[in-house]
C-alpha cells in the first residue's frame, strides 16, 4: 500500500472540482425546488432602504446565515486544492482565489426565534453586488477574473447579469475607503494650495522650451481677454471672437460658487502646470482649482475673484466641498456597510463550508489577505467572534451523522433531508421533531421579492439557516425553554462546534479560528498515506508525451523500484513525485544538474536523460511549488506560470548545493549497498568492484550510471 | 450630418446575432461578403490595454513603446480579455454611396462540445462592462445565448477526438506485401458474402427470428435506415487497403472512416446503398452531419473563415489590438515576436487597412484619439457628403438597439477618407474608379497609444510634442526609497546628479518605477556608466536614494518580452537585470530604434 503511486488521486479531486463554482452541487433535486420562499431582491437603487430595514433585523437576530456567489473558484486548472498541498500552499490557493474572483451576489439571513409564534422568522436578502467604480480612484478591485465554466454555472441556474453588473451595488473595503479619503482630499487639497502659495516655492518648470513660453504667453493673452471681459460685463463679444479663433479652445464663461469661471478642458498635465504657473505670476484675482464634479472625475477651473476678501471666502467655501468629497467617499462605501453590520456586535454568523466566503469577504470589504494562512484566521476571529461551519456540525455530530444516513453533504441534500418540511410546499406543521419556519416578507414592496431557487445566495443562505437551525434541534437545544434566545453563541450544546471551519479541501483536518490552528479531524479515515513534503520533488516542463507511467517508468531505472511513493500529475506539464526517502530529492537534482552540465555519451545514454529531452525540463523541492503557487499570475499550464515568474535557472538545489553533492554521494553508495543487500549478495560484490575500477573524479557519475544498470536488472528480475 | 444624428439613424440597423439566428445569419452574411468591396470589424471587449485601470499601469500601450513593445503589450491583454460583442460590416462603395449590411454578433466563449474550452478565464474591467451597460447592452442574453467559437488549433485538436465517421479518399498503396494481400482478400470475401446476403434478405420473405440470426451471422448493422458492417482495422494503412478492396467490390458500397477516442482509425464502416439516387442521398446526409458538427465545434469561427476566405480588404480602428485579439481567440495562440504576428496575419488576412493610419494621410486627424472624436473632426473640417445605405430594417428589430454601431463608424470614417484621399484638387471625384489604391495602405498598423497619466487627463503630453527621441535617451529609475509625485522626484534627482541639471522629462511607470527621457544624446549612456561603476551610490548627496537603480531601455524591452507582467516595474526589471550582468550598459549600443516617432512608429510589414 505503501508504495502505490498515488495515480488515484488526480481523478478525485477531479470530480470534487469538476465544475468549479459547484460547492454545493446536489445530485438530490427535489432539495432545489424553494418554491415559495420570498427572497428580498436588493440592487443599488433599493439598498440605501433595505439596509436600514436590514440593521434593525440583524440586532434582533439570533444569529444571521450568509452566503456568496462569485465569479470563479479556480484560476488555472492546477490551482485546484490537491491532496499534496501542505496547508500553505492550500492558502495560498484560496487567498488568489479570493483575490481574483468578484461576488457577484451575497446572501444575508437574519433569523429570529419568536416564542409567541414557536417558529423561527427568516428575512431572506439577496444583495447584487458589483466593483464599479463610483469614485476617480485607480485600483485592482477595478479588474477582476471570471471562470468561464463557473459563469456558465450561473447562468444555468438564471443568474441575472444584467441587475448584478447594471445595478449591482458597489463597494470600497476599509482599506481601499482610506486610500481613497487620503487620495482625494490630498488631490482637493493640493489644487487649492497651488493657488495659496507665493511663487517661491515653484520655481520647478523652468520654461526653457519655446513652445511653452509661446503657450504661456497665448494663455496669458487668453486670460486678460477673459477677464477684461468680464469686468466690461459683457462677455458675448469676447465669445463671438473665441468663436471666430474655431482651432484654440473655447472658454465659455459658467458660473462657480456664484463666482464667474471657465473650464479647463483638453489640457495636458504640463500645460496646466504652466496655466497654474500663469495664474499665480500675473492674475492676483484669478484662482486655478481642481475638483471633483458630478460623474466622478477631475474638473479643472479657472474661478474669477474679485478681491482679497471675496478670494479668501471662496476658499473657505472650495474647503467646505471637502466634506462632500468625505460623503461621496462614505456613500462610496456600499455595501461594506452590510457587512460592517454583520460584524459589528459579535453576531452568531453561520455558513455552510463558508473558509473561501470568508476570504472573499476578508479581501472585498476589510483589506488585503495576510500572507499565512494562521494571521488570516486569527483577523478573520477578531472580526467575526462567533463562526458556524454547518459543513463541520453535519459532518462532526454522530446524531446528524446518523440522521443523514451518510448522504451527500451538500447544502441542499441536506436541506431537503434535516428540513423536508421547508423544502417542500411550505406550511406550518405542529410536528415536535421539526424546527418550524416562516419568511416574513414585510409590507406590500412584492415587486422586490423574488421566490428563492437554488444557487442563488439569499436563498442559500436560508437554507443554511434552516440546516443550523434544525441541527441545533437534534443537539438538544429547546428554543421553546431558551427563551429569550439572546446567547445561541455560548450555548453549551453547539460549544464544540463555533468557531471551527471546514476547509474546503479535502485534507481531513479542521481549522480553529480562535487559536488559527489547524488540527485533524476526528473519525477522518486517510484515503492515502500522509504526504511527506520533504520527500516531494517538482518537476516540469518535460516533453508532452510523457505520461505518469514514463515517469515512474524513468525515475526507478534509476533510484530503484521502491524509490518512488507516489507521482502526481499537477497537469500535463508538471508533476509532483514522492519519494520514499528524503535523500532522493536532493541526489535527483544534483544528477539532473550533473546531466545537464556535462554533454558527454554516458550522460546521453543515462535513463534520466529520457526526461530531460526538449531541453526545459525544471525540477526543483516542494518550497518552489509552494513559490510558483504564491505568484498572482495565472496560466493555464504550469510551466508557462512557471515560466512568467522568469525562473531561468533549470534545476533549483538544496542549500549548499557543493556541500549536498558529497553528502549525496555518500549516501548514494551507502544507499545502493543497502538496496543491493535488499536483493541478492553478488550484485552488491560486482558493484563494489566496478566502484573500485573507475577513476574518482568520475564518481558521481559513475554511479549513477551504475545505479542505472542496476535498476534495469532490478526491473528485470 | 452631426454624429448625434447618425447615431439616431442607425439605432437597430445592424442585425443583432446570437445562438439562435447565428446558422441563417451566417448564410445571409457569407452573400454579403461576397458582393461586398470591403469589410469592416470592430469588437467590443472585457478589457483593453489601451484604457488599462488594472493593477500595473505600467501595461498599457505607451507612448515610450516600440512597435515591437506594444505588441507585446497588446499580446498580454488579448490573452486576459474577452471578446463579447464582434461587428462585421461588409459594404459596398459607390463614390459617396456606401451600401452597408452590418452584423453584431454576441459571443460568449462556453465550452459547447465537452473537449475544449476556447477559454479557461478572462479578465473584466469593470468600466468596459459598465459603459456597456449604459448602451443598454443586454448581459443575460450574452452569456445565456452567445456564440461560442474555437479557435483553428483548438479545432484541430478537437478534431483528433472527433468521433463521426467521416468519408475518406481511396488513395492506392504502391507495394503490397504479402500480409496485405491477405488481409484484402478476407476482408474482400467478407464484404462480397455480406453484400450478397444483404441482396438475398432484401428479396426474400423470411421469419424474423432468420433474420436477426442472419444478421449476427453475416455482421450486419444499421446505418441510419440502411444496412452496414464495420471492419476492424488497427492502422491508417489497413485503412487504406480496406477502402481500396471495398471501392473495387460493388458502387453501391459507401465507406465510412470510425476514429477511435486518441483519434486513430478504429475501424471502416461499409454502408449499403439501395441504387445511385440513394448513395447521393447518403453522401449529402453525411455532408450535412459533418457540416453541423463543424458549425457547433467553430460557431463564430465560421464568421472568421468567412471573412478571411473571400480575400476583401478588412477595415478596422486601432488594428492591432483587434487583430492580436482575433488572432489569439480565432486562429492559434500569439507567436512571441511581432514579425511572426504579423507572418501568421498575413496568411488569414491578406490585406487590412488600419484606419489610424490611413487618418494619418490627414494632419491633424492623427490626434483624435478614438473613433467618434476622429468623426466629428473630419465633420468639422471636410464635406465630406457620405451616404450609408442600410437594408430596410427587419420587422421584429423594433428595438433600437445600438450596439456594433461603432463598425457603422468605421465604415462611415473609411469611406470619408477614401473619398478625401482620392479627390482631385478641383474637389471632384475621379470617374470610374471606384476603390483607391489600397494597396499602398494596407498592413500597416497604427498603434494608438495612452498616456499614463490619469484618465482624467484628456490628452496627452508627448503625442503633443511628437519629437523625435531615441531609445538611447531613455533610462528607468526605480529604488526610490518612498513612494513620491513624479514632480518631488524630478526635484530630488536635480540634486543628486549633474546629468539631471540638463533638460530631461520624467514619467512615473507605476508607483516603483519612472522613465527618464534625456533631450539631449549621450546623457543616458553616461549615467548608466556611472551607476554602473558604483561611484554614484557613494556620492554623499545621493543618501536619500541610496538604493537607486537604473536600466536601459533594453532591459525594459526584456522584461516585456519575458512576460514578467504580474509584478510592479521596478521588481520585474530587477529580475531582469540579475539575469544578465552587463546589461546596463548593452542597452545603448545594441538596438537603438527610435521612439516617439510619430509618423514612423507604426508597424510596416512590406518592410519586415
Amino acid at each position: 500500500m505503501r508504495n502505490l503511486p498515488l495515480f488515484g488521486a488526480r481523478s478525485q479531486t477531479l470530480i470534487l472540482w469538476l465544475i468549479p463554482g459547484l460547492r454545493r452541487f446536489s445530485s438530490a433535486a427535489s432539495g432545489g425546488g424553494g418554491a415559495g420562499v420570498a427572497v428580498k431582491k436588493v440592487t443599488r437603487s433599493k439598498f440605501e432602504p433595505a439596509l436600514e430595514d436590514l440593521r434593525a433585523l440583524v440586532r434582533d437576530a439570533d444569529f444571521v446565515a450568509i452566503d456568496l456567489e462569485m465569479t470563479g473558484v479556480t484560476s488555472a486548472p492546477w490551482r485546484d486544492s490537491f491532496e499534496f498541498d501542505r496547508s500553505d500552499v492550500r492558502y495560498l490557493k484560496l487567498k488568489d482565489s479570493a483575490e481574483k474572483f468578484a461576488v457577484v451576489q451575497f446572501g444575508v439571513c437574519p433569523f429570529r426565534w419568536e416564542p409567541s409564534r414557536g417558529s423561527f422568522v427568516a428575512h431572506p436578502h439577496n444583495f447584487y453586488v458589483f466593483p464599479r467604480k463610483e469614485l476617480p480612484v485607480h485600483g485592482p478591485s477595478y479588474e477582476f477574473l471570471c471562470q468561464t465554466t463557473s459563469i456558465d454555472f450561473l447562468a444555468k441556474y438564471q443568474f441575472d447579469f444584467n441587475a448584478c453588473i447594471r445595478e449591482g451595488i458597489s463597494y470600497l473595503s476599509r482599506a481601499q475607503e482610506a486610500e481613497a479619503l487620503k487620495y482625494l482630499s490630498s488631490k482637493y487639497l493640493d489644487g487649492l494650495a497651488n493657488s495659496f502659495c507665493n511663487l517661491e516655492e515653484h520655481v520647478d518648470i523652468p520654461l526653457v522650451r519655446t513652445a511653452d513660453l509661446f503657450f504661456s504667453e497665448r494663455m496669458k493673452t487668453k486670460f486678460q481677454e477673459w477677464r477684461d471681459a468680464i469686468l466690461k460685463g459683457s462677455d458675448k463679444g469676447c465669445a463671438d471672437k473665441e468663436n471666430a479663433d474655431s482651432n484654440e479652445m473655447q472658454f465659455q464663461t459658467v458660473f462657480f460658487k456664484m463666482r464667474p469661471a471657465v473650464f479647463l478642458n483638453g489640457f495636458s498635465t504640463h500645460q496646466l502646470n504652466l496655466i497654474q504657473l500663469v495664474v499665480r505670476k500675473y492674475f492676483k484675482d484669478l484662482v486655478y482649482i481642481c475638483v471633483v464634479d458630478e460623474d466622478n472625475s477631475w474638473q479643472r477651473r479657472l474661478v474669477y475673484v474679485e478681491t482679497e476678501e471675496d478670494k479668501a471666502s471662496f476658499m473657505k467655501e472650495v474647503q467646505q466641498d471637502l466634506i462632500r468629497v468625505e460623503k461621496r467617499v462614505e456613500s462610496a462605501v456600499g455595501f461594506r456597510q452590510v457587512v460592517d453590520l454583520l460584524a459589528s456586535d459579535g453576531k452568531l454568523i453561520v455558513g455552510h463550508n463558508c473558509l473561501l466566503d470568508l476570504a472573499h469577504i476578508y479581501s472585498k470589504f476589510f483589506g488585503p489577505l495576510p500572507s499565512s494562512m494562521m494571521e488570516f484566521i486569527l483577523a478573520v476571529h477578531e472580526k467575526f467572534p462567533y463562526i458556524i461551519d454547518t459543513k463541520h456540525l453535519l459532518n462532526s455530530s454522530q446524531v446528524i451523522q446518523f440522521l443523514m444516513k451518510r448522504s451527500s453533504k451538500s447544502l441542499s441534500s441536506a436541506f431537503s433531508l434535516l428540513c423536508p418540511k421547508v423544502s417542500s410546499v411550505y406550511q406550518n406543521s405542529t410536528s415536535s421533531t421539526y424546527v418550524r419556519f416562516e419568511i416574513q416578507a414585510d409590507e406590500t414592496g412584492s415587486s422586490c421579492f423574488n421566490s428563492g431557487a437554488k444557487h442563488e445566495a439569499g436563498y442559500d443562505a436560508f437554507m443554511t439557516g434552516c440546516v443550523f437551525a434544525q441541527a441545533c434541534s437534534h443537539l438538544g437545544i429547546k428554543f421553546e425553554v431558551h427563551t429569550p434566545l439572546c446567547d445561541l453563541a455560548r450555548n453549551g450544546k453547539i460549544k464544540n462546534y463555533i468557531n471551527v471551519l471546514y476547509p474546503s479541501w479535502n485534507s481531513g483536518t479542521v481549522l480553529h479560528l480562535n487559536t488559527g490552528t489547524e488540527s485533524l479531524e476526528s473519525g477522518y479515515k486517510r484515503k492515502y498515506p500522509a504526504v511527506i513534503f520533504a520527500n516531494i520533488v517538482l518537476i516540469w516542463g518535460f516533453p508532452s508525451k510523457f505520461k505518469p507511467k514514463d515517469l515512474k517508468d524513468c525515475i526507478c531505472r534509476v533510484f530503484g523500484p521502491d524509490s518512488i511513493t507516489s507521482i502526481f500529475f499537477i497537469d500535463t506539464t508538471a508533476a509532483l513525485i514522492q519519494f520514499s526517502k528524503e535523500e532522493f530529492v536532493n541526489e535527483i537534482l544534483v544528477l539532473k544538474d550533473t546531466l545537464e552540465r556535462v554533454n558527454d555519451p554516458i550522460s546521453m545514454l543515462h535513463p534520466l536523460s529520457k526526461l530531460l529531452e526538449g531541453g526545459n525540463t525544471r525540477a526543483a523541492n516542494y518550497d518552489t511549488y509552494r513559490d510558483i503557487c504564491a505568484a498572482s499570475a495565472s496560466k493555464v499550464l504550469f510551466a508557462d506560470q512557471a515560466d512568467s515568474l522568469g525562473i531561468r535557472w533549470k534545476t533549483k538545489l538544496g542549500t549548499g548545493s557543493q556541500e549536498t553533492k558529497e553528502a549525496s554521494c555518500n549516501e548514494t553508495t551507502t544507499d545502493i549497498t543497502s538496496l543491493v543487500e535488499h536483493s541478492s549478495e553478488v550484485r552488491a560484490d560486482s558493484i563494489r568492484q566496478f566502484k573500485h575500477q573507475i577513476s574518482y573524479g568520475d564518481i558521481l557519475d559513475s554511479l549513477n550510471v551504475s545505479k542505472s544498470l542496476l535498476g534495469k536488472g532490478m526491473t528485470s528480475t | 450630418m452631426a454624429a448625434s444624428s447618425g447615431k439616431q439613424r442607425w439605432a437597430g440597423a445592424v442585425k443583432q446575432v446570437t445562438k439562435s439566428n447565428f446558422a441563417a445569419a451566417l448564410q445571409q452574411l457569407r452573400t454579403d461578403v461576397d458582393s461586398a468591396d470591403f469589410v469592416a470589424i470592430s469588437c467590443r471587449k472585457t478589457g483593453d490595454s489601451v484604457a488599462s485601470s488594472r493593477r500595473h499601469p505600467w501595461h498599457r500601450v505607451l507612448p515610450i513603446d516600440t512597435p515591437e513593445v506594444a505588441y507585446l503589450k497588446a499580446r498580454l491583454s488579448a490573452e486576459s480579455y474577452e471578446i463579447l460583442q464582434f461587428a462585421v460590416c461588409p459594404f459596398r462603395l459607390r463614390g459617396y454611396k456606401v451600401l452597408a449590411y452590418p452584423y453584431n454578433f454576441h459571443l460568449f466563449p462556453r465550452d459547447e462540445i465537452n473537449l475544449v474550452v476556447p477559454s479557461y478565464s478572462f479578465s473584466c474591467q469593470t468600466s468596459f462592462l459598465t459603459s456597456m451597460a449604459q448602451e443598454g447592452f443586454d448581459f443575460n442574453a450574452c452569456i445565456y445565448d452567445g456564440i461560442s467559437y474555437l479557435s483553428r488549433v483548438q479545432e484541430s485538436m478537437v478534431k483528433e477526438r472527433n468521433l463521426i465517421p467521416q468519408i475518406q479518399p481511396v488513395s492506392s498503396c504502391s507495394s503490397l506485401s504479402v500480409a496485405d494481400s491477405i488481409f484484402m482478400s478476407r476482408i474482400r470475401s467478407r464484404v462480397v458474402h455480406w453484400w450478397n446476403v444483404c441482396k438475398e434478405s432484401s428479396n426474400t420473405i423470411d421469419g424474423d427470428l432468420i433474420k436477426s440470426l442472419q444478421k449476427l451471422i453475416s455482421g450486419t448493422e444499421l446505418y441510419g435506415s440502411r444496412p452496414s458492417m464495420s471492419i476492424s482495422v488497427c492502422s491508417d494503412r489497413q485503412v487504406q487497403l480496406a477502402l481500396q478492396t471495398v471501392s473495387h467490390i460493388h458502387d453501391d458500397i459507401v465507406p465510412l472512416v470510425v476514429p477511435d477516442k486518441s483519434g486513430g482509425p478504429k475501424a471502416v464502416r461499409i454502408v449499403l446503398t439501395n441504387s445511385e439516387a440513394d448513395k447521393n442521398l447518403l453522401m449529402t446526409e453525411i455532408q450535412n452531419i459533418e457540416n453541423e458538427q463543424n458549425l457547433r465545434v467553430r460557431g463564430f469561427r465560421e464568421v472568421i473563415d468567412v471573412i478571411s476566405s473571400s480575400n476583401k480588404p478588412v477595415i478596422g480602428y486601432n488594428c492591432l489590438h483587434d487583430f492580436t485579439f482575433i488572432h489569439s481567440k480565432f486562429i492559434a495562440p500569439l507567436p512571441p515576436t511581432l514579425f511572426e504576428f504579423m507572418c501568421s496575419l498575413r496568411l488569414v488576412f491578406t490585406n487590412i487597412l488600419d484606419i489610424n493610419h490611413l487618418s494619418k494621410e490627414i494632419g491633424p486627424l492623427r490626434k483624435a484619439k478614438n473613433l467618434p472624436a476622429a468623426l466629428s473632426f473630419l465633420k468639422g473640417q471636410f464635406f465630406v457628403p457620405i451616404d450609408i445605405e442600410l437594408p430596410p430594417k427587419a420587422e421584429e428589430n423594433s428595438n433600437k438597439a445600438i450596439h456594433g454601431n461603432n463598425v457603422l463608424q468605421i465604415t462611415y470614417l473609411f469611406a470619408a477618407l477614401s473619398a478625401l484621399l482620392k479627390r482631385n484638387p478641383d474637389g471632384q471625384l475621379p470617374q470610374g474608379q471606384n476603390i483607391m489604391p489600397i494597396e499602398d495602405y494596407s498592413n500597416i498598423f497604427y498603434p494608438l497609444c495612452t498616456s499614463l497619466q490619469e484618465p482624467d487627463d484628456e490628452l496627452n503630453y508627448l503625442v503633443e510634442h511628437a519629437k523625435k527621441s531615441s531609445t538611447d535617451n531613455l533610462v528607468f529609475l526605480w529604488g526610490f526609497s518612498h513612494l513620491i509625485s513624479s514632480k518631488e522626484l524630478k526635484r530630488e534627482l536635480q540634486q543628486i546628479h549633474e546629468v539631471f541639471t540638463e533638460d530631461f522629462e520624467l514619467q512615473l511607470m507605476d508607483k516603483t518605477c519612472a522613465a527618464v527621457v534625456f533631450s539631449r544624446s549621450g546623457l543616458a549612456e553616461a549615467l548608466l556608466k556611472e551607476m554602473e561603476s558604483a561611484k554614484f551610490c557613494s556620492d554623499a548627496l545621493s543618501m536619500k536614494t541610496s538604493g537607486l537603480r537604473a536600466a536601459g531601455y533594453d532591459a525594459y524591452r526584456k522584461v516585456c518580452m519575458s512576460g514578467l507582467w504580474e509584478a510592479d516595474l521596478a521588481d520585474s526589471l530587477e529580475n531582469i537585470m540579475s539575469g544578465s550582468t552587463n546589461s546596463l550598459s548593452a542597452s545603448s549600443e545594441k538596438d537603438s530604434s527610435e521612439v516617439y516617432r510619430r509618423s514612423e512608429s507604426t508597424i510596416d510589414l512590406s518592410d519586415l
